[in-house]
């Protein structure tokens, strides 16, 4: 199966029950998937007239209480960022996949990149957490998918898929179980304010329609939801909130792989690179090389890094000319290179071996 | 029934004095604790609904309840032999 | 009467100037709702940003104050994921017309099973007064010192050109024929879209020599003619008066809706 398709399906299995998007290439079989199998699993596929209308639709659907996901690339994203923000601010539980392309601006539409992994962290104005999840096979598609909306719905976030054309585009076998554990968002309770947190940071979730009469808007509003921009004090609250909610369970969100934890020379990867220097450890089996293979990117997990005792450098080969190695560099004190490739090519084994021998 | 103005809410725009088919408002002089011109009841007893809604069983007219901006104008019950008046309400 | 118990007490007097339309077009609405017999419990409110888009947070019920330009988009995801929910759309000139076209001219095509309600003031007015597209040629506003320069939209023919069921225009002077209106827009299945031309006495009206707010609502009702008695004009050849505007039903007809509640 393909990727998308693997998307698609882990979308379903996880109840989405609504879809709203945009053709753009790489990520167009999501659609035609949904399109396709959507409507007979009860739920709405509807084709929307440009990205921004389609987050918007997801983020509309999403208040009526139904998992609602989108599928988009870079210059899409880009559109998305105004409502993205307005899903954050809103605490909307929603599921944006990005299969990145190279960029920036229309860039190579057939080839892959990971150029987006700052922009879902930081790409609306202002102060917000988001969570990122990096698939780097068919299989991961399919579970990552499922994890999003899990993850989606318990801390009302936006949170991204972030895959490429390379996982999105390859065909591998995929496992799909008869059925898929859900959790959904904690209801909001009797007598409860609707953007009043709990102890976890995250409101009870009363979607439209459960008697609540829930005003959501995307100024700074009060416990009740109310607009309330001038007192720089309930500003305050609200968005330290919407970024500690994450951010404070950043052990909790956490996802990823380690192999050879006394290594020295340590592989810091997510997504496709990440199979690049699995083949490399395959070729020369080396304790003395590491691997740290990341699933959920944001929050960034620096306690990961640390997991490496002995390390004396961290390599980390990225489709883009450097992003998530910025967030290496702040956590560690050793040595950290960058070994970005752009063009949309992989990165080959021979190269990593070359920049193995490097610095080791 | 009768016609209340309330003073809390309303801005002094004079949209009722524009509108009333009977002319039962005039704009008013004096200012208000709110530092609004309210206007004033002029000739109360041509106010078809104050006459005749409890007859009719339903809204008459009702234009100026419609047209305030502010949400100002309601009416209420009335009781027997009370002065009409501007009422005032916070 | 509305029943008071629609308003978020709470949040009353709002924030709306001394004598602006938009309060009117609210009460408009909800006369509308009340007529419809529809419960607080499956009725929800969208709107963009802008003066007309602060109503939903003064009205009890569900609502979502969505980003400039946008509701309609959103209310789509609305409707269509829930097709049981009454939809009502409050948006503005500039939020529908300028920064939100695109998205209007979608909903009509898709003709999605709501009611659009637009405050049409001619200006942008939360931000203080800057020209909208839909600000009459010739008039003053902070960003056309020397007078629009623009030919402006009209709305409501945009609606019945892109498709919509059921299209009316008529002002905030004209507040039972609104809320007829509405009350029948609601009733049609498909996107019904109402236009209603308000008074923005601030931000227009002081700077286009109607400084009193009766005299702005003056103006409105002085230049609204009937559909039929405009298409009677035209039809004599007698000549129609500078900046006047049809009011009345434009359109009802049932081409096929979506999202409507089976």
């Amino acid at each position: 199966m393909q990727g998308n398709a693997a998307c698609a399906e882990g979308a379903l299995a996880a109840g989405c029950k609504f879809f709203g998007g945009y053709p753009i290439t790489p990520s167009t079989e999501i659609a035609e998937t949904m399109a396709r199998k959507l409507p007979k699993a009860g739920g709405v596929f509807i084709s929307m007239e440009d990205e921004l209308a389609s987050i918007a639709a997801v983020i509309g659907a999403a208040w009526t209480g139904v998992r609602a996901m989108t599928a988009t690339s870079g210059p899409g994203f880009s559109l998305m960022m105004e409502n993205i923000g307005y899903a954050a601010m809103t605490e909307t539980p929603c599921v944006v996949v990005n299969i990145q392309r190279g960029g920036p601006s229309t860039g190579q539409p057939t080839r892959a990149a990971q150029g987006d992994m700052f922009q879902c962290r930081f790409g609306s104005h202002g102060d917000y957490s988001t969570i990122a999840l990096t698939p780097n096979s068919v299989q991961e598609m399919f579970d990552l998918t499922v994890k999003a909306f899990d993850l989606a719905d318990r801390f009302r976030v936006p949170t991204f898929l972030m895959s490429d054309e390379i996982v999105g585009h390859m065909r591998e076998r995929v496992t799909i179980p008869d059925t898929v554990e859900v959790e959904r968002s904690r209801p909001l309770a009797e007598g409860s304010l609707p953007f009043e947190a709990g102890a976890d940071g995250v409101p009870g979730f009363a979607p439209f329609g459960s008697g609540r009469s829930v005003h959501v808007t995307g100024l700074t509003h009060d416990e009740r939801g109310y607009p309330d921009t001038t007192d720089p004090a309930a500003h305050n609250r609200l968005v330290q909130r919407l970024v500690a909610k994450v951010e404070s369970a950043r052990r909790d969100i956490a996802d990823y792989e380690v192999t050879n934890l006394d290594a020295e020379t340590v592989f810091v990867t997510y997504g496709p690179p990440s199979r690049t220097v699995e083949q490399v450890m395959r070729d020369r089996p080396d304790d003395t090389i590491g691997h740290l293979r990341l699933r959920v990117v944001w929050p960034f997990p620096e306690f990961a890094l640390r997991e490496f005792p002995n390390a004396k450098v961290f390599l980390m080969p990225e489709l883009n000319m450097g992003q998530m190695v910025r967030e290496v560099e702040r956590h560690v004190d050793q040595p950290v290179v960058s070994l970005p490739k752009i063009g949309g090519e992989l990165h080959t084994p021979a190269e990593l071996v070359r920049a193995l021998e490097a610095h080791r | 029934m009768k016609l209340v103005i309330d003073e809390s809410r309303c801005k002094g725009c004079n949209l009722c004095v524009l509108v009333c088919p009977y002319k039962i408002f005039q704009e008013g002089t004096e200012l208000n604790s709110r530092g609004v011109v309210t206007p004033v009841l002029d000739r109360p007893e041509r106010c078809t609904n104050c006459r005749l809604q409890a007859l009719y069983g339903r809204m008459l007219c009702g234009v100026c309840h419609m047209i305030c901006p502010d949400q100002a104008i309601s009416w209420v019950e009335e009781r027997p032999f009370e002065p009409h008046k501007v009422e005032v309400e916070f | 009467m509305i029943a008071p118990d629609w308003f978020r007490d709470d949040r009353l007097p709002h924030i709306y100037c001394t004598g602006c339309g938009n309060g009117t077009i609210i009460n408009c609405t909800l006369a509308a709702v009340e007529e419809m017999g529809w419960e607080r419990d499956e009725t929800v409110f969208i709107s963009g940003i802008g003066c007309s888009s602060r109503a939903p947070g003064y009205i009890l019920t569900d609502s979502l104050h969505t980003t400039h330009g946008r509701a309609l988009a959103f209310a789509t995801g609305v409707k269509m994921a829930r097709p049981d929910f009454n939809v009502v759309v409050f948006t503005g000139d500039g939020d529908l017309a300028a920064i939100g076209g695109n998205h209007f001219i979608h909903a009509c095509r898709r003709n999605v099973d709501m009611t659009v309600v637009c405050m049409n003031n001619h200006i942008y007015g939360m931000t203080g007064g800057q020209g909208s597209p839909t600000t009459p040629p010739g008039a003053i506003s902070s960003t056309t010192p020397y007078g629009a320069s623009e030919p402006a939209f009209d709305l409501a023919e945009l609606a019945v050109a892109a498709g919509a069921n059921y299209v009316a225009r008529w002002t905030s002077y004209h507040v039972k024929e609104l809320t007829k209106a509405i009350t029948a827009g609601m009733q049609t299945p498909g996107l019904a879209f109402v236009e209603a031309r308000t008074q923005c006495p601030t931000n227009y009206g002081r700077h286009n020599k109607l400084r009193t707010v009766p005299a702005m609502v003056e103006h409105l009702r002085s230049h609204a003619i009937l559909v039929r008695k405009y298409e009677r004009m035209v039809a004599e050849g007698v000549p129609i008066p500078e900046g006047a505007f049809t009011v009345g039903e434009l359109v009802r007809r049932s081409r096929p809706a979506m999202g409507v509640r089976r």
